[in-house]
């Protein structure tokens, strides 16, 4: 990184820069499958690819984690808990969209459970095409959001503050209500 | 133990008390059978203490030009490996039905199931009607096949717009550059 002279007077700007390159360096990914596209993590996380050694670790709870993957199709159930899981990460949250069903709703454009395009609920920070991508291209995925972090450009998480309310509408357009219904703890 | 002289023998029992209106072997080990919808509950208590113990699954499909609607429940014997499924039809309108949760318990679910994808009741189970896999469901149950999927995703779940002109000007352009070959 260039260290510039304005860049130094400018302390917010300085400190926010030091701080985007921390982000980038380690990025706990939430360990929360939605779709089929979590089956392309395992070889992601696993030896022959090994995520570790860009800084990227699985981690079990929302609350510490920084990225939240939405790995293929997002059924109407499903988007209920993600914006629970999603309301309660820590900022900066990185979100990433898997597939063509993230996109454009992929096989599932005429499915009366599940969502056609996820930037209408939830701010993406990424789309990865495909149906479903290969190991290589979500390493390249994550090589790109990691550049992203650095350079201060995966901004969804202030769109999101910014505009929430035109996010909440959609939600309650598509959902009804945002809440989750468990039947087992009544 | 030769398992399709069992079926006919049993088939026979069967016949003598109730009235069945067809009698198949679709498969090896498989036999089905369509009844009267008030003979259908004795005719699986029956085959329970006949050794068809376990109830693998009970589904409905729609027939909507005959409007009506047929209740399909498979059972299982473990100890010939035998399948037998039994069919009966009930009234698409208002559609309503006994349940056979005394018979076998786990019909329970599967009961919740049918009332929330086809809107049959099941008259003595009393959860029959909470919602299952649909929460806040605000439609006709969706696997009738009046029911339009497509309809409904557009309406509820907004689609993303493209620019046509936009992506077929870009193909143009990527085939004058010869990036792509123009298909034969």
């Amino acid at each position: 990184m260039n260290i510039f002279e304005e860049d130094l007077n400018d302390t917010i700007t300085f400190w926010e820069k030091i701080k985007n390159i921390f982000r980038g360096k380690s990025l706990w990914m939430l360990h929360y499958c939605t779709g089929c596209g979590a089956v392309e993590l395992p070889p992601t996380m696993t030896a022959r690819f090994d995520m570790e050694r860009l800084g990227m670790g699985p981690m079990a709870t929302p609350r510490q984690a920084d990225v939240l993957l939405i790995t293929g199709y997002l059924s109407v159930k499903t988007l209920r808990r993600v914006i629970y899981t999603y309301e309660q990460m820590m900022t900066p949250k990185y979100l990433v969209g898997f597939g063509s069903c993230t996109i454009n709703g992929g096989i599932y454009y005429d499915s009366y459970a599940v969502i056609n395009r996820l930037d209408y609920y939830l701010p993406v920070d990424l789309y990865v095409a495909g149906c479903m991508p290969r190991p290589e291209a979500i390493m390249n995925t994550f090589k790109t959001l990691e550049n992203m972090i650095t350079k201060g450009e995966a901004n969804g998480w202030k769109k999101y503050v910014e505009n929430y309310d035109w996010y909440r509408n959609n939600q309650i357009r598509s959902l009804g209500e945002v809440y989750v219904k468990d039947e087992f703890h009544e | 133990m030769n398992s399709t002289n069992d079926a006919k023998e049993l088939i026979r029992i069967l016949e003598k008390s109730f009235d069945i209106k067809d009698f198949t072997t679709p498969k090896k080990n498989e036999i089905s059978i369509v009844v009267e919808q008030n003979n259908l509950p004795t005719i699986l208590t029956y085959l329970k203490d006949k050794g068809w113990k376990q109830l693998s699954l009970i589904t409905c499909v729609d027939w909507i030009k005959e409007n009506k609607f047929e209740l399909v429940y498979v059972l299982f014997n473990w100890s010939n490996g035998t399948t037998f499924v039994a069919k009966t039809k009930i009234e698409r309108e208002n559609p309503e039905y006994m349940s056979i949760i005394d018979i076998f318990p786990g019909a329970k679910y599967y009961e919740r199931d049918i009332h929330e994808f086809f809107g049959v009741k099941f008259e003595g189970n009393l959860d029959s009607e909470k919602p299952l896999f649909l929460e806040l469901w605000d439609d006709k149950p969706p696997m009738r096949k009046d029911f339009d999927p497509l309809e409904y995703s557009k309406r509820k779940f907004p689609d993303r717009k493209y620019d046509v002109e936009v992506s077929k000007n870009a193909v143009k352009d990527a085939i004058k550059e010869g990036e792509i070959n123009e298909r034969t």
